[in-house]
């Protein structure tokens, strides 16, 4: 109670400071309800009040936005989604503080996007603007015509959010023996010799844009190291594994990659791709007493956005391949994902029908999302939706078999 | 002094005879070529606001502030889309090339996904932020897409026109043919006819205002009515300033995605 008061407090003062200082600010207030189809539970129930303070200025802006989300159990989750301030010089610009970081040419699809990790506390569900966490960060843009070379520092690494036991979206692990958990190493000391460091290059020209990347920053997602104990089980009085101990710990990776866009004859072509030096993966081969081997990693995609008449569209395909493969490795050499798009606005772009998928193409799973949008006005809008999660129980999208869900969300923006 | 006046009105017969041979001799390709590459300086600024009226009165505005830069053998423009508040800080930018074969580049900046997007410049059939206006409306659209044909002169209220119809050379065009009013003495478009596909009117563009700024002729008011479905968009250029210098820094992704 404590909590909110405070949050209250602090932006009604805001508020009041804002519109004296002549700050502009923007934002939307949203209601959103699911209801699953495997037993009528509510899935979801979400309050969200989005706040946009900014004030911008020849040499220096700023940008505060704070996002509140109240659930049905009354908890609420305030989140600082960014709070920078900029400064513009001649040939270059400077961004400190907490930012969201977009890279790459993707869509839904994260491969050099890497900078500002991921909330997949309700799994790839939340809108991409909401799934991304702000980082504190320095970030510097010089700009040489149509190029920019940028330079970001991430002082204190950030891990991908999952979700807690308990969430509909939690998966418990599947181990042979329950295991004991040891996080002493997952969370990474705030010190100097921690911290990230991003560079890319970008150059927007009329035949093609293109970005190069490149980056020394940690794994978002920590590696599970692996500690057996063998020995007679006191029941059946056979040898094998007592216990399993699993210690996350969050290891460092070099990444260099990519992305392009191009239009040719009215469809545009795109295409990004990252290698990653010395990534971990769960293995069982016995030599590897951590149950880790590091093996390079390719993630790469290449994609079209074309129109028929009216309807847009866009597909993706998307390859992830383990390099030096050995069979012992749990994951699969390598896992092919497609994503299909389609949208189509009526009615004076007042309604919007929308069709995006992820399809797995290694187990046949795939994740729907038909959505209708309609706006009332410019201000107030409805959409109604449903996330349908089909394929194997053991793999990616059929996991979550259980949550499909029908949804409505009531938005208005001011 | 009679004889004054008797030169006087001789010479006025010899200046309006020798027009009506130029302009007898001008086809109605030059004339659309007239009416397309009449200068407007080689920039400008200004504020666009676009009211769309529906048939029961409903009214949704847009604001627009837009830059545009004439480069000699290419233009470019950037768009910043202030209202309504779900658009707000959306950026566009359109490299337009005098090049005809050369199709456009297009960027979209989407300021809650952070990112500028190429995106096809093949929709320009598709309907500008749900107005009357579709892209190609609004664009230059190149001369030889069309056949031009002179249709008999007009005068209304004391105003001479050419009357020029364009028939698309694609035939799968959204249009089958448009009929333009053109004042003779300005070459501004005044009123221009749309045919459908069916060669049924479907809709009708009238310039309402059109102001000397700068030593340039602006049109500054604007009413494209669909008179098949009854709704109508209003388009009220203001605040214009021309050939004030803007930078070719201007047109660029960081501008894009900083704002105005």
């Amino acid at each position: 109670m404590k909590t909110k008061r405070l949050i209250l407090i602090l932006l009604l003062i805001a508020s009041q400071f804002s519109m004296a200082q002549n700050v502009d600010i923007n934002g939307f207030a949203r209601t959103y309800e699911g209801v699953l189809y495997d037993n009528s539970n509510f899935g979801i129930i979400q309050q969200t009040l989005n706040l946009n303070f900014e004030k911008m200025g020849d040499k220096v802006a700023f940008n505060a936005n704070p996002m509140i989300y109240l659930y049905n159990d009354d908890s609420l989750d305030f989140r600082m989604r960014e709070l920078y301030l900029d400064l513009y010089f001649k040939n270059f610009d400077i961004r400190i503080g907490k930012q969201q970081v977009v890279w790459g040419k993707a869509d839904g699809v994260f491969i050099t996007d890497i900078v500002s990790p991921l909330n997949l506390t309700e799994f790839l569900l939340p809108d991409f603007d909401e799934i991304r966490i702000g980082v504190i960060a320095a970030k510097i843009d010089y700009y040489v015509g149509n190029s920019t070379f940028e330079a970001i520092w991430i002082p204190v690494f950030t891990p991908t959010e999952r979700p807690k036991p308990g969430s509909i979206w939690y998966v418990q692990p599947d181990f042979p023996v329950p295991p004991t958990w040891d996080i002493s190493k997952e969370k990474i000391t705030p010190n100097l010799k921690y911290s990230e460091i991003f560079l890319k290059y970008t150059a927007l020209t009329s035949a093609i844009d293109f970005e190069l990347m490149g980056a020394y920053t940690w794994d978002d997602n920590p590696t599970l190291h692996i500690e057996k104990e063998f020995g007679l089980d006191p029941a059946t009085m056979q040898p094998g594994l007592l216990d399993l101990n699993i210690i996350p710990q969050h290891h460092r990776l070099t990444i260099g990659g990519g992305s392009f866009s191009s239009e040719i004859k009215g469809v545009i072509l795109r295409g990004e791709a990252a290698y990653y030096n010395g990534k971990y993966f769960l293995t069982e081969d016995p030599a590897q007493s951590d149950g880790n081997v590091k093996k390079n990693y390719l993630h790469y995609l290449m994609g079209l956005d074309f129109n028929i008449g009216s309807v847009k569209l866009s597909s993706q395909f998307i390859q992830q391949t383990i390099l030096d493969y050995d069979e012992n490795i749990l994951n699969e050499k390598t896992e092919n994902t497609m994503t299909f798009l389609a949208r189509y606005d009526l009615l004076r772009e007042t309604m919007h029908l929308e069709l995006f998928s992820y399809i797995g193409l290694n187990n046949e799973g795939s994740l729907v999302r038909p959505k209708i949008t309609y706006d009332f006005d410019d201000s107030f809008s409805i959409l109604l939706g449903s996330n349908i999660f089909v394929g194997d129980e053991k793999g990616r999208f059929g996991q979550y078999k259980d949550n499909s869900m029908i949804y409505i969300k009531l938005k208005y923006s001011f | 002094m009679k004889n004054l006046k008797i030169l006087v009105s001789v010479i006025a017969m010899i200046i309006s005879m020798s027009y009506q041979v130029v302009a007898q001799e001008m086809t109605a390709r030059e004339i659309i070529e007239k009416v397309y590459n009449r200068s407007e300086g080689d920039d400008q600024t200004s504020n666009l606001t676009m009211t769309l009226i529906h048939k029961s009165g409903k009214e949704r505005i847009r604001k627009i502030k837009q830059f545009t830069k004439d480069l000699g053998d290419m233009e470019k423009s950037i768009m910043f889309f202030q209202s309504p508040a779900d658009v707000k800080n959306t950026s566009f930018m359109n490299w337009t090339y005098n090049d005809e074969s050369k199709s456009d580049d297009q960027w979209i900046y989407l300021p809650a996904l952070k990112k500028n997007k190429r995106i096809s410049s093949d929709s320009k059939s598709d309907y500008f932020m749900g107005s009357d206006f579709t892209y190609d409306d609004l664009g230059d659209r190149k001369l030889d897409d069309d056949t031009h044909k002179l249709l008999p002169e007009e005068t209304i209220d004391g105003v001479a026109y050419y009357v020029v119809e364009s028939t698309p050379k694609d035939e799968d065009y959204m249009y089958s043919k448009t009929i333009t009013r053109v004042r003779k003495d300005n070459f501004i478009g005044l009123k221009k006819e749309f045919y459908d596909e069916d060669e049924e009117l479907l809709k009708i563009l009238y310039i309402k205002k059109f102001e000397e700024i700068s030593g340039f002729l602006v049109i500054t008011n604007s009413e494209m009515q669909n008179v098949q479905n009854d709704h109508k968009t209003k388009m009220i250029l203001s605040d214009i300033k021309i050939n004030t210098g803007i930078s070719d820094s201007k047109f660029t992704e960081r501008m894009m995605m900083r704002g105005m």
